[in-house]
Order: structure tokens, then sequence, then C-alpha cells
């Protein structure tokens, strides 16, 4: 057994809010070790930007190790290659996973088999849950969009204002709290933003300005250039949807729009899955400021495996196991030792470790789980896009994913009955909707129709989608016919994507996988994911809606495309992993599929109430005093914007307290 | 004409760039090497004709030497009397230009869609220098050279990046 009783404290991972923990300790002169499982930061991003370029499919996870794809030969069962994670030291989910779910030698977590004989519309059907994480120095911010917005006082009372979810502990109160911490965290990640247009969001939610902002306070930097597709939206200036006005804000991000520390953002299109230059914010910045206090010590490929407790229920050791190669036998075990522990390994990994740690005595169903809590309550924002093609163009592909958005419908007296959503305006024209450039491409090379721009295709308004209706339906183009075809739609692709609120649902849940390993032998996660009630369903006929009436209102053609009906039952390979149905009031049967977010939240929640959350207020275990939890983990409820901003306030404000705490 | 100025001549006409976009006079990366090397495997190994990729190359350098404008080429080439494999070796050629990856091309006549198509990169370096990233006048997604703020304003003609 190492002796790293050294320490004051532990962390456990090297993310946003781990790496903002052990920067606060740090400065503060205190000893910190940080266990993190992946790989180490590499001295420059070369090497992942190449794994990148080579990749077939560029999703998030695409630049990072251990590969995502081409991992083994392809075939019939297994045409992207995915790896098996059995073999695997640090496997994680990945977005090519989804469509694997029930492939036990390709999916990372494990599924339950898809309920028997349920129709479309069910309530009770299994889903794939749709986002990812990285397992690697500086987590899964390598791989985030850059999205700064703060939640509203309104997303922290959701139970006392419409009856539905949970309140935040403290409500109100909490929300002040963590105003200082929200002007903490834009500085730390060193936020872009205009601060007027952020105001005019702030007065229509009753969130008192003066209460938001200091009279001196501004954002770091000023806000990031608007897209010419953003233009086009911000001309709306006289619509109304559901009691709420529609216009479009300046998203506040975690890019440079001024040379400073780091690069000034030059519009690589390519924040997901990864900055080529750093110019947006990722956690290794933090890291590297934690790391310069001389006070934190970082060790990679160390994989926190158990939490051991004392007889006065304390954490008083945290195991490890540690490799040397991704796919290579555990070269060592040890225990880190420290006053307090700090868990930050994201809402996956966080609740798998704790129920792990099964082998104390009075914690057989795991560590700071006496609510029974730990796991549960998984979240996303379960997203619905919606795509279609300007009048003329509006040149996407260009500057970062995503800078406007409409945030003035992330609340109302509508969330009695449905989710609340802000909608994300896509600089990336249709390559995530439908896979383009290279669906339109090959489209019009070998006369195909899966863009709908080449055949006899119509919108679910009747409208006909060929894109050019001299050219006869299947048109194979070659020269410059293809040239003006192709750059007519590429030119004009809109789109956009809500990011609709799920309800904390106990039976939404990650277990310990009873059947499958990992390469080191630990559990892989057991997940169930659902959709369990219509409150999110209402909101995706919401959002169909929304969508037809904002492209109309720009003067766009709508294309997006019918996902069509589930499949529930048949072959694996048939199976679908995240369609649903809805019947609305009219009696009309809608299909859907959700997307992820990205957004992993919920499952070791804060609470007022010990017998039904995994921390109180402090982010401090109910369970065990020396034991705390950062990260989207500790959300009661996923609230209406993106949470990074969140997640690092919260750390800033938890450091404070394990501060406290040490210095008492 | 060797083989190499065939190969950009026939490019040009199938993909409608310019033949000193395709092979700029300094050219470092040199993609038409990997381009040319690739079609001739590939078109060999999936039609079982050795000599399918020559047939093509010399259709055009004859036409050229006929004195034929791109568009007439084009025509002759595709809507003329070529057989579907020699059509479909140029279309393949075509989506590997704009792609830098090889297609597999599912085709089903009569379907709504008409069929898929999946593709694999060839490199890091076909990714970047794909044409699709120029014809939608924009820059490869992870590689641009442009400077803060060029999205608030309309890029430069199409003109500028196909050289026609």
């Amino acid at each position: 057994m190492t002796n790293t009783s050294k320490y004051d404290v532990v962390i456990v991972g090297s993310g946003i809010s781990g790496a903002i923990v052990a920067y606060q300790l740090g400065l503060a002169g205190k000893k910190v070790l940080i266990l993190e499982s992946g790989p180490t930061v590499p001295a420059d991003r070369s090497g992942y930007m190449e794994t990148f370029y080579k990749a077939n499919a560029k999703t998030p996870e695409s630049p990072y190790p251990p590969a995502t794809q081409g991992a083994v030969p392809s075939s019939a069962n297994n045409p992207l290659g995915l790896p098996n994670p059995a073999g695997e030291n640090i496997p994680r989910y990945t977005v090519l996973q989804v469509g694997a779910w029930q492939k036990k030698d390709q999916c990372y977590f494990d599924y339950p088999s898809q309920v028997e004989g349920i129709d479309g519309t069910s309530l009770n059907a299994n889903f794939a849950f749709a986002s990812s994480y990285e397992r690697l120095g500086g987590g899964t911010t390598w791989h985030w969009l850059g999205t700064c917005l703060r939640l509203f006082p309104e997303d922290f009372k959701m139970k006392t204002l419409y009856g539905q979810g949970e309140d935040w502990p403290g409500g109100d109160a909490f929300y002040q709290s963590l105003v200082p911490f929200y002007e903490t965290a834009a500085k730390e990640i060193g936020v872009s933003g205009d601060k007027a247009a952020m105001e005019k969001l702030y007065r229509q939610f009753y969130v008192n300005p003066e209460g938001i902002y200091g009279s001196d306070y501004n954002f770091p930097m000023p806000g990031i250039d608007q897209t010419l597709q953003d233009e086009l939206y911000a001309g709306i200036t006289d619509m109304t949807y559901e009691g709420n006005p529609v216009y479009v804000t300046p998203t506040p991000q975690g890019r440079n729009s001024r040379p400073d520390e780091r690069r000034q953002c030059a519009g690589n299109t390519n924040c997901i899955p990864i900055c080529p230059i750093q110019a947006k914010y990722d956690a290794t910045v933090t890291l590297a400021r934690a790391e310069q206090t001389d006070n934190v010590e970082i060790r990679y490929q160390h994989v926190a495996c158990n939490i051991r407790l004392d007889d006065k229920q304390q954490v008083c050791g945290i195991d490890y196991l540690t490799y040397d190669q991704p796919n290579g036998i555990a070269t060592g075990s040890g225990t880190a030792v420290a006053e307090r522990y700090v868990l930050a390994a994201h809402a996956i990994e966080t609740p798998k470790l704790l129920l792990m740690s099964n082998k104390n005595p009075g914690f057989e169903n795991g560590v700071a789980n006496s609510s029974d809590q730990v796991g549960r309550n998984l979240m996303d924002h379960v997203m619905y896009l919606g795509w279609g093609l300007a009048k003329d163009p509006i040149f996407p592909y260009r500057g970062p994913l995503s800078t406007s958005g409409i945030e003035s419908l992330r609340d109302g007296a509508f969330r009695k009955d449905r989710s609340a959503y802000r909608i994300e305006i896509g600089n990336e024209g249709w390559q995530w909707a439908a896979d383009d450039p290279g669906t339109t491409l090959a489209d019009f090379v070998f006369g195909q129709n899966n863009s709908q721009l080449n055949g006899n295709s119509k919108n679910q308004q009747g409208e006909e989608l060929r894109f050019n209706p001299q050219l006869p339906a299947f048109s194979k183009l070659f020269g410059k016919q293809l040239v003006n075809t192709l750059n007519g739609v590429y030119t004009r692709q809109l789109r956009l994507g809500y990011l609709i609120e799920q309800l904390p649902d106990p039976e939404n849940r990650v277990q310990l996988s009873t059947t499958l390993k990992d390469n080191l032998g630990l559990p892989r996660p057991h997940v169930t994911y659902r959709l369990a009630s219509d409150y999110e369903r209402k909101a995706f006929v919401s959002a169909k809606e929304l969508t037809t009436e904002l492209f109309a209102k720009v003067g766009a053609t709508e294309y997006t495309k019918d996902p069509g009906a589930p499949v529930f039952s048949g072959k694996p390979e048939e199976l679908t992993a995240t369609n649903f149905q809805y019947k609305d009031d009219k009696g009309v049967t809608h299909n859907f599929r959700f997307y992820g977010a990205g957004h992993i939240v919920g499952t070791y929640r804060m609470g007022d109430n010990k017998a039904t959350s995994v921390l109180n207020s402090r982010q401090q275990s109910w369970d065990h005093d020396n034991l705390y939890m950062v990260g989207s983990g500790v959300f009661p409820t996923i609230a209406t914007g993106n949470p990074t901003l969140t997640i690092a306030a919260l750390a800033f404000q938890a450091a404070g307290h394990i501060l406290e705490d040490l210095n008492s | 004409m060797d083989i190499m100025s065939t190969f950009v001549g026939l490019s040009s006409v199938l993909t409608g760039f310019a033949q000193d976009i395709l092979a700029p006079r300094l050219d470092t990366t040199n993609i038409k090497n990997l381009y040319l090397q690739s079609w001739t495997e590939n078109i060999a190994q999936e039609t079982g004709d050795a000599n399918l990729v020559n047939t093509i190359l010399q259709q055009y350098a004859e036409l050229q030497a006929a004195g034929k404008s791109d568009e007439e080429i084009g025509e002759q080439l595709m809507n003329g009397n070529n057989s579907s494999a020699f059509v479909l070796a140029c279309q393949k050629l075509i989506f590997l230009w704009y792609m830098g990856a090889w297609p597999d091309v599912n085709a089903q006549p009569g379907t709504e869609t008409g069929g898929v198509t999946t593709s694999s990169l060839l490199s890091a370096e076909s990714y970047t220098s794909g044409l699709v990233w120029q014809v939608m006048q924009a820059h490869p997604m992870g590689d641009s050279n442009y400077r803060y703020g060029y999205w608030a304003e309309q890029p430069p003609a199409l003109s500028d990046y196909t050289g026609n």
C-alpha cells in the first residue's frame, strides 16, 4: 500500500470540476492529489488532430484515445469497427455505440433488452442514452461546444412553481448564492459575451439585472461576432410563441474573441470535437494553473476502483489500479489517502465508483448511498433537430459551431404541462442533421435522394423538396452543374436544435452490470433510460411546430425528415435506439428521434433531504462528512441551459466549502 | 500528354474545378498522386477490368486532342455511349475528389432514396483536400486559414474557389 497521506485532498477526475477544485485548493496552499483514469494531457494536440482528420465519422469522441472506430476490421455485424470494451482498460461510451446499444461486444454500457410487445408511443420503451464523455486529462471539455449560459432562478424552483421535477436545495437563496460564482467561472473560462443582450433576456424572466451583474461587471471579453445565419433569425422581431416573445440572443461562449493567454477564435467550425488552436477553453487550462500552484499532483492512468470507509463512516482511502497500455494488464495498485475526498469523474463513472465500493459494512449498496439515489435520475437534454434551406445563401460551415440561440422560451406557464427548451442555432449546415456534406454530394453524383433534394420528396407541409425543379429526379451531375447545385445547397443550409428539459426519473439510472466487465475486471455501467412521461414528448411536438413557423418566418424551406416509426422488436441491428412516437391531443401520431446534447446530469444529486438526495447543498455526502462530489451529477434537474458554466460555478462554490472544512 | 496531365484534365472536366486548383503549381500535398493510384486500384478491383481506367483516360485524351470543350467532353464521357461501369468509375472519381474518401455505392433503383452510399477516407490530407469544402465557399472543418470574424462577412466569390 502506497503511503500518500501527505495530501490534504484526493480528487478523482481531472475534468473541469476536478481541475477547478484542485486549483482553488492549491492556491490556498493545500496539498492535492488528482487520480485520472485516462492518459496524460499531450504536449500539443497535433496527434489528436491527426486522429480526427482520419476518422470517417467525425463524432465528438473521434480525436481521442482509445480509438472509437476502425479499431477492429469492419464486418457485417460491426461495420464501424467498434472496439470491444471488454478488452479496454478505460472504455467509455461513444456516440457510435448508440446504434449498437444492444451489442455487448461493441457497446460499453450494458442495456436491458427492449420491452416485448409495446407500441411506438409506449412510455415503457427503453432507449439508448444519446450522450457521451471522455476519460482523459482535461475530461469532456475537450469536446464541449463552449456555450456559457447561466440557468434562471425559475429553473431552481420547478417543483414549487410548476409541480414538476425538483427544486434545487434552497431555491432562490441557492441561486443568489451561486451568482458570484457564475462570475468567477466566467472569468476562469474566459467567456466572450454581450452584456446588453443578456440583460434583455434577464429582464424578460424577472432576473433583476442589478442582482445578476454588479454595475461595473462585464464579460471577460466582448461577444463573438455573429454569423450571417444569426443575422437572418435576428430579423424576427414581431413573433410570440405561447406568450413569450421570440428573439435571438448572441450566446456567451468560452472561446476567445480577443487574443489573450490563448489565441483568438479563427472559426475552424470544429469546436466539437476539437478546437485545433485552443481558442476554445478546455479544462487543461485550469489543470495547468492548478499544477503551477506547486501544490497539485496529477497521476494519470490511475483508475479509482474502490472507496474505503473507516469505522466512523469516514472515507479513509481510495483504491486504484494502474496500467501502461490501454489494452494491457494492470501494472500496479495502491490506495490514495487524505483528509478529504472529492469525486469529479462525471455523471456515469462517479456513480459507478460509488456503487463498486460495496464492501464497507453498513454500505452494501455502495458508498454515500443510504438514500438509494446514487446512479438514479440520469438526465440529458433530449434534442429535437429541425433543418431547412434559406432563400438566399447564409454561408454555413463557417465560424464557431453555434454563436446564437433563442433563449426567450426557457420559462413560462407551459412548464406545468411540458418541458421548456432553448433553441441552439447551428452553424454547421446539415452536418449533424443529415450527415452532410457527404449525403448531398452522394445524392447528386450517384443519383440518390437521402437529402430529399434530388427525388420526389415532400416535406410535412406538402412542399416539393427537389432543389432544382428543372432537373429530373435522381439526377447524376458532374462538372459545372454539379458545382452550382452543391454550392446552392450547402450555402443555404439551416439547422435548429432544441434542448428539451428532461425530468428527473428515479428509474433512469446507472447500475453495475452483473455480467459485463472491462479489461481491468471492473464492472461496466448498466444503464436504463426512458422517456417515461408525456412531459418531454409534448415538447417535441411543440419544437416541431415552432420549427415550421420559424422557417416560414425567415422564408426558408423545411427539410426536417420524418425519422420513421420506432422498431422495438426483431433483429438487434434493426432495433432503433432513440426513436419514439407521440399521439397529440388532435389524434395525430408523430414520429420522433431524439439526439443527445452531451449533458449527462443528475446521478448523485444535491437536496435538502438526506432520504432523497446523495449530497447536501454544500455538495458534501450526507453519509460521509469528508466526501464531496462535483460536476453535473449534483444537479437536481437539468434545467434549460447547457450545464458547463453551472458545473464550473458549483465547483468554485464547493472548493470554498472544502476549504472551510479543512481550516475548521 | 503524360498520364498525370491526362488524369488532372479528366478530373477537372468531371469535378467542375480548374486544373490549377486540382494540381497547383506548388503542390506540396500532391493529393492527385494518391487519387490516381487509389482510383486505378479500386476500379480494377471492383470491376475486375484492369484496363477500364486506361480506357477512360484514353477517351478523355482523344476528345481533348480533338479540340472539344470541357462541356462536350463531359457529355461524351457521362451521357454518351459508354458502359455503366465506365460512367460509375467516373462518378466515383468525382466523389473521391470532393470527399477525399472512396465510396461504396449501394444503388437501390425504384426506392424513395435510390440507395445509400458510405465512404472511407484515404488519409488526413485527403480529408482536408476535399473539394466539398471549397464548393461551399468555406474551409475543411477543423482546418481554417481564415481570421477571426470572417464568418460575419460574405466569403470570396465561388469562382475564387473553383478557379472557373
